[in-house]
Order: structure tokens, then C-alpha cells, then sequence
């Protein structure tokens, strides 16, 4: 005997579905609901931010805030890859819940400004006189605008430090000086280097920025390409022979992750990277060189010293917050003189030039670093990668010739095709910045 | 004469042993390596983590441990994972076990196919407009969309895997069912599913697995309340610094209830996963 009616079956089996599918559902839906719709007194103000020191002081302090304006904060902290994969999926969905954005001003604003994601922030810094949008620092002040719109607020700035081996001589003050000191003390087969820096085709772009300004060279000019001019494949030239001669093998694999922890073992004389990291040498739990480490300003090349100053992190609001008045109030508060003063005491290096000027935020850092940040925060140029929509892309292009020189390959042919593959990007992100 | 020439045969195959001895025992080592190391390094501090000459020989800590357990917030990340985990492989096999009966039984490859669309296109091309459909419905942070996103691939997983093992089951035994005065319902609640038992928890253990590990849907759905403990692991990771020993601690305790789930769903997996090719 067979099963009698197939068309039964099906319609059995349709019921049984469908019952299932809306058991199923209405366990998922109704158990879990977080509501949402309007903001209500109850809807909390939501931040996006960075997995940064910065974050983690401000968090601590949030419960003031939270009474200050009478609703819960939620904050959100995750690395900046995820940070940028999240805003991009959120924010081209014209997502709602997230009200105050920590960004990459150098990195993301051009690009989140043309897609029209951030609150236009100008009048309000400029028509509020307590706020006092003067006492930013020149260059990272300048970087937030996009448009004639001010788009963000710095909130944590960097430059480069030289870290070096107080034990093994002094600082030097040249980088002819650092590439003569750095070679005859590698010693690759006893595992210690001369130098160590981050090697890899993009994450190298921005520390290596502060030799090719240091050389006179600059990635563009009047718009154009500046990539293979002398001075910039001097740069290239310099910086692979350091690394391919005095660092450790396998450079051009290294990004802040893997070369800090070089340094921070002891196995280098020097490392440049941002003044930002410094705690990690002063942690006997990561470090074996805190009594040795010191800093020094960045050395100075053929064109002097020219290092970057640069907001790493800063604030801004999402145009489509429907928070947009609680999301000023907290980065009104968040990059106040006094909370920008309290958080640089804590070691966390602001923007603002009045915490600069107060000896008392910098007496939590060592007395070589602050003298180091404060040269350096008034010598600083605004930007350390090509100011472009695609960041990413212009660095992997720039990055090219990097890689060459620490293969030990030579620089100028690379450095002349990468120039002309830059020049042709330059036309199109322009194109694509008009549109 | 007859044992020299066995001889070279029996080398041979003593040859092949020991090349099928040393394939197996380096393709162990690829998978178990990382697994070692990482439980290795969460009883290291951060700067034997860093140190290439620090092996397996070295004082441990449970520093670690205690930092992670102490802060509370992998518990509760491990505890979202649970609930997502076990909330979504449930509702999954509640829809999908049935789904596979009838795909299986009544030949309904095309509606099978249709499903498996799901796993075919690329997950995050679904981010974008999920997104918007489920702020607008005001779900973004919530269980809910957390369950709803792991079941869109549980469900086709825990489907096909199952087709297969409905096909393998004789017809004539839910045939005697109903006979003997069974529904169809019937039929396949009493007969079809205690048989698939095997097969059902195959599917679900890899349905749980994948939900214990997805790390793209919770980054973007969850909230700081309901985060999951893949996008938490990355808590460990901050701008300027990794605390390694603290994530590899972390990265231990969830991989433990996956490798436990795995033991104990072991004997029906291996079961499972070869019930469906000895049909015909």
C-alpha cells in the first residue's frame, strides 16, 4: 500500500510549516524585543568609538555626563577596522542609532563628508564662546573642516617620537646620525636590531610621511603626484636602507602590532612610531626596557625636522542622529578645556593648546616625552598620508616603493611607475570628489 | 623464491604506513598547533607572548583568567553567545527538519535549491538592507535580530544536511505508519524523526557551531548588552596595544563549550554525517 494522497500530504505539510514558521517567529520576536522607534527620555545616547585609552578615560566619567543631560549613554568600542566596517554598513542604511561617531579625520572624513554622513558642526563650535574652537591646535584644527564645514572635533592627537636605548648611547638628532648609529649596532644573528618600524605596504604610508616631509618631498603638488620626485625616492631610499640593513627580517610583513613589541622586548635600538603607544615601553608587563626606553624628537633630515602633528581621533555626528542636541552636548563636553586638561594628565594627549600650556597635564608623562610632544605639537605639520577620498587605495599605491627599498630592490623605477598609477588615481578620486 | 618476492611487497606497504603515519601526523599538527599555542599563551604573560624564545617551557600565570573572569564582560558575552546560539539552532531545526522531510519524501528539489540561495549569496551583501529593515522595525541591539540573522544560515544548512538523511530512511516504514492508521503528521513524528535523530543533532551541532562563531552578523546587530563573544574577543585589541595573554585566556574559554558541544555530539555527527550516503 502507498501513502494515499499526495496533494493531502502537501497540505499537510503546509499547515505543519506554517505552524512551525510562526512558532518559531513569535518565540524569536516576542522573547527578545528591544523596542526602538522615536526617541523617547528612555532611548539612550549612542556612541561609536575606537578600543582607545581615550575611550576607555572617558567611559570612566560618563556616569557625570549621564546626569548632566538625564539620559543613559551606550557606548560601543571596537578596533577601527570594525569601527569602519560597521559605520559603513550603519550609515549607508541612514541608521539612526548611532549619534556621536569617533572617526579618522584624516582617514574617513573626506570620504563620510561627500556621502553626506556627518552633522555640519560649525556653527555650534563657532557660536559658543565657553567652547573656545581657537584653542585647537592649528593643524588638527584645520583638518576637521571639509567644505568650509567644521565635520569633527580632535580629540586625540599624535607625532611621531624616536624612541631609543638610553643604554646604548644618545639620541641622535639627524637622520644621517640615526642611519650611522643604527647600522653597526644590528646584529641580526644575535637577534638585536638597529632599527625597528612598521614595513608594510599601507600601514607603513603614515609614520614614513614624517621622513619624506623631513627630506623636502610631499606625496602631492598643485594636485599632482609628488611620489618620484628626487627628494621623495631620497625618502624611499633612505628609509628602505635603514630598515633592510639595521631592522629585523621580514619588515615589510610589520605593522604597529609586530614591530612595537621588538622594541619592547629589547631587541632594538631605536623606533619611530606615535608618541600615542609610549605606555607600552613603561609596562613591566609588556615591557623588559622601562628603565631604559627615552624619547626624542624626530631627527632632522636634509629639509630639517618636519614631523606630523596630527588628530588621530576625533568626534563627530551623525546626520542622521535624531540625538544631534545630547550628541553636541557630549562632545562639548567630551573636548572641553577642562575634560581635554583632565584626560592629557592621564597621559592621553589632547588637541587643545591651553592643555599644552599647563605644565600640570603634562607631569604624568616622561619628562623627554613631554618636552618631545611640545616641540613637536608646535612644529607639526596637519596630515601623514595622501589627502584624497580613497585613502586606502592611495596608500597601497604610495606604499609600493616602501616595500622595494626594504627588499633592497631599487626605489626610483618603482617609485616612477607608482607615480604615474598615483597621478592617474589623483584624476579619478578628484572626478569622484567633484561628483 | 615466493617469500622474496613478498618481500618488496610487504616493504612497500610498510613504506606507505609509515608515509600515511607522518602525512597524518603533520596535518595534525597544522590544526593543533594553534589550538596548543593559544591555550599556551593564556597562562603567559604579555611579554612571554611576544617573545619568540619563550616555548612551551615557562612559569604560567592564570593572571589572565582571573583579569577576564573578573571583568564580567566575556561571562556576559559568552552568555549572549548561548542564548543566539542555542535560541537559533532550536527555531532552525523547528523549521527546517520538517522542511527537509518534505523536500525529501515528496521531491521538492526545486524549493530545497531555492533555500540554499540563502547560503550562496554572500552575507554581507544582506548587511545593508537587513540593516534598515530591522532599525525600522526598531529590533538593531536585540536578541531577536541576532537569532533571526544566524537562523537565514542555519536554516539551509540544517535543511540539506537533512534532505539527505530523510532520502536515506525506507519509505515503507512511514507507509506501515499509515497503515496502521497514522497521519501523515503522524507518520512523520513518530516514525521519520526518532530515526533522524542522528542526523538532527549532525545539523544542529553545526548549526550551533557556526551561530558560536559568526562574527559578522553580531558586530553589526548587537549592542553593548547583547554582543556576542567573537566581536568581545576583539576587546582585547585596543588602538595602541594587544593585551595577548588576556584574549588568548578569552579565546580558551570559548572555545571550551564548542569543543565540549563537539565531544558530546560526537558519536551522533560521525553517525550522522554518513547516514545519508549509504541510501539506495
Amino acid at each position: 500500500m502507498s501513502i494515499p494522497s499526495q496533494t493531502l500530504t502537501r497540505r499537510s505539510f503546509g499547515k505543519l510549516a506554517a505552524a512551525m514558521t510562526i512558532i518559531g517567529g513569535g518565540a524569536a520576536l516576542g522573547g527578545c524585543s528591544a523596542g526602538g522607534g522615536r526617541p523617547s527620555p528612555n532611548t539612550p545616547l549612542c556612541i561609536m568609538a575606537i578600543n582607545h585609552v581615550w575611550s576607555q578615560a572617558i567611559r570612566k566619567h560618563m556616569a557625570e555626563f549621564e546626569e548632566r543631560i538625564g539620559r543613559r549613554v551606550s557606548m560601543s568600542l571596537l578596533t577601527s577596522d570594525q569601527l569602519a566596517n560597521s559605520y559603513n554598513v550603519k550609515l549607508n542604511a541612514s541608521a539612526t542609532d548611532i549619534d556621536v561617531m569617533m572617526v579618522r579625520a584624516l582617514q574617513e572624513q573626506l570620504l563620510f563628508a561627500h556621502n553626506g554622513w556627518l552633522a555640519d558642526l560649525t556653527d555650534r563650535v563657532e557660536g559658543d564662546a565657553g567652547y573656545q574652537w581657537a584653542d585647537f591646535l592649528k593643524a588638527p584644527r584645520e583638518r576637521s573642516v571639509t567644505g568650509r564645514m567644521v565635520l569633527s572635533v580632535p580629540v586625540v592627537t599624535e607625532r611621531p617620537v624616536l624612541y631609543y636605548r638610553k643604554d646604548l648611547g644618545a639620541a641622535p638628532a639627524t637622520l644621517d646620525e640615526l642611519m650611522e648609529t643604527a647600522l653597526p649596532l644590528a646584529d641580526r644573528r644575535g637577534n638585536f636590531f638597529g632599527f625597528v618600524g612598521r614595513g608594510q605596504r599601507s600601514g607603513a604610508v603614515s609614520m614614513w610621511s614624517s621622513f619624506l616631509y623631513s627630506f623636502g618631498g610631499d606625496f602631492t603638488g598643485q594636485g599632482r603626484s609628488a611620489i618620484a620626485r628626487p627628494e621623495s625616492i631620497a625618502a624611499y631610499e633612505y628609509y628602505g636602507r635603514l630598515l633592510e640593513r639595521a631592522g629585523p627580517p621580514g619588515a615589510t610583513n610589520m605593522s604597529l602590532e609586530q614591530a612595537m613589541p621588538i622594541f619592547a622586548q629589547g631587541k632594538a635600538a631605536f623606533y619611530v612610531d606615535a608618541d600615542a603607544i609610549y605606555t607600552n615601553f613603561l609596562d613591566p608587563k609588556i615591557s623588559t626596557v622601562q628603565e631604559t626606553v627615552g624619547f626624542a624628537p624626530f631627527p632632522a633630515g636634509p629639509a630639517g625636522a618636519r614631523p606630523f602633528n596630527i588628530p588621530s581621533w576625533s568626534l563627530a555626528i551623525s546626520a542622521f542622529s535624531l540625538l544631534r542636541d545630547e550628541a553636541w552636548q557630549f562632545v562639548r563636553w567630551a573636548s572641553s578645556p577642562e575634560m581635554v586638561k583632565r584626560l592629557q594628565a592621564e597621559g592621553i594627549p589632547g588637541a587643545r593648546q591651553s592643555a599644552w600650556s599647563d605644565p600640570a597635564t603634562l607631569a604624568s608623562f616622561p619628562a623627554d616625552l613631554a618636552r618631545t610632544m611640545q616641540t613637536q605639537a608646535q612644529i607639526g605639520l596637519g596630515i601623514d598620508r595622501p589627502d584624497v577620498l580613497q585613502v586606502g587605495r592611495a596608500r597601497d599605491i604610495v606604499g609600493r616603493p616602501l616595500v622595494a627599498g626594504i627588499l633592497g630592490q631599487p626605489v626610483a623605477p618603482v617609485a616612477r611607475e607608482a607615480d604615474a598609477e598615483f597621478a592617474e588615481f589623483l584624476v579619478r578620486d578628484n572626478r569622484h570628489r567633484e561628483g | 623464491m615466493s617469500s622474496a618476492l613478498e618481500r618488496p611487497a610487504w616493504s612497500r606497504r610498510r613504506a606507505l604506513s609509515w608515509l600515511r603515519g607522518v602525512t597524518i601526523t603533520i596535518v595534525c599538527l597544522v590544526f593543533v598547533l594553534p589550538i596548543v599555542w593559544m591555550f599556551a599563551a593564556a597562562f603567559k604573560t604579555n611579554v612571554q607572548v611576544t617573545d619568540p624564545s619563550v616555548g612551551l617551557i615557562f612559569s604560567p600565570t592564570l593572571d589572565n583568567f582571573r583579569n577576564v573572569l573578573a571583568d564580567g564582560e566575556v561571562l556576559q558575552s559568552l552568555r549572549n553567545s548561548l542564548v543566539v546560539g542555542v535560541a537559533s539552532t532550536v527555531l532552525s531545526a523547528i523549521i527546517a527538519v520538517p522542511a527537509a522531510w518534505a523536500v525529501g519524501r515528496f521531491r521538492m528539489r526545486r524549493t530545497g535549491s531555492l533555500v540554499l540561495v540563502a547560503r550562496i549569496v554572500p552575507a554581507i551583501s544582506l548587511l545593508v538592507p537587513w540593516y534598515y529593515l530591522f532599525a525600522q522595525a526598531g529590533l538593531v541591539g536585540s536578541y531577536t535580530v541576532l537569532v533571526l540573522s544566524h537562523m537565514f544560515v542555519s536554516v539551509p544548512l540544517i535543511l540539506w544536511i537533512m534532505i539527505g538523511f530523510f532520502e536515506g530512511l525506507p519509505v515503507e516504514l512511514e507507509e506501515a505508519a499509515r497503515t496502521d492508521g497514522l497521519t501523515v503528521f503522524g507518520a512523520f513524528w513518530r516514525i521519520a524523526l526518532p530515526l533522524a535523530a542522528p542526523g538532527t543533532t549532525t545539523a544542529s551541532v553545526l548549526a550551533f557551531i557556526f551561530s558560536w562563531n559568526n562574527f559578522m552578523f553580531a558586530l553589526i546587530f548587537s549592542d553593548e548588552t547583547t554582543q556576542t563573544a567573537p566581536v568581545t574577543l576583539f576587546n582585547f585589541i585596543s588602538y595602541a596595544s594587544t593585551d595577548w595573554g588576556g584574549l588568548m585566556a578569552a579565546a580558551t574559554l570559548m572555545t571550551v563549550p564548542v569543543v565540549i558541544v563537539a565531544i558530546v555530539g560526537q558519536k551522533f555527527l560521525v553517525a550522522g554525517l554518513t547516514a545519508g550516503a549509504t541510501k539506495g
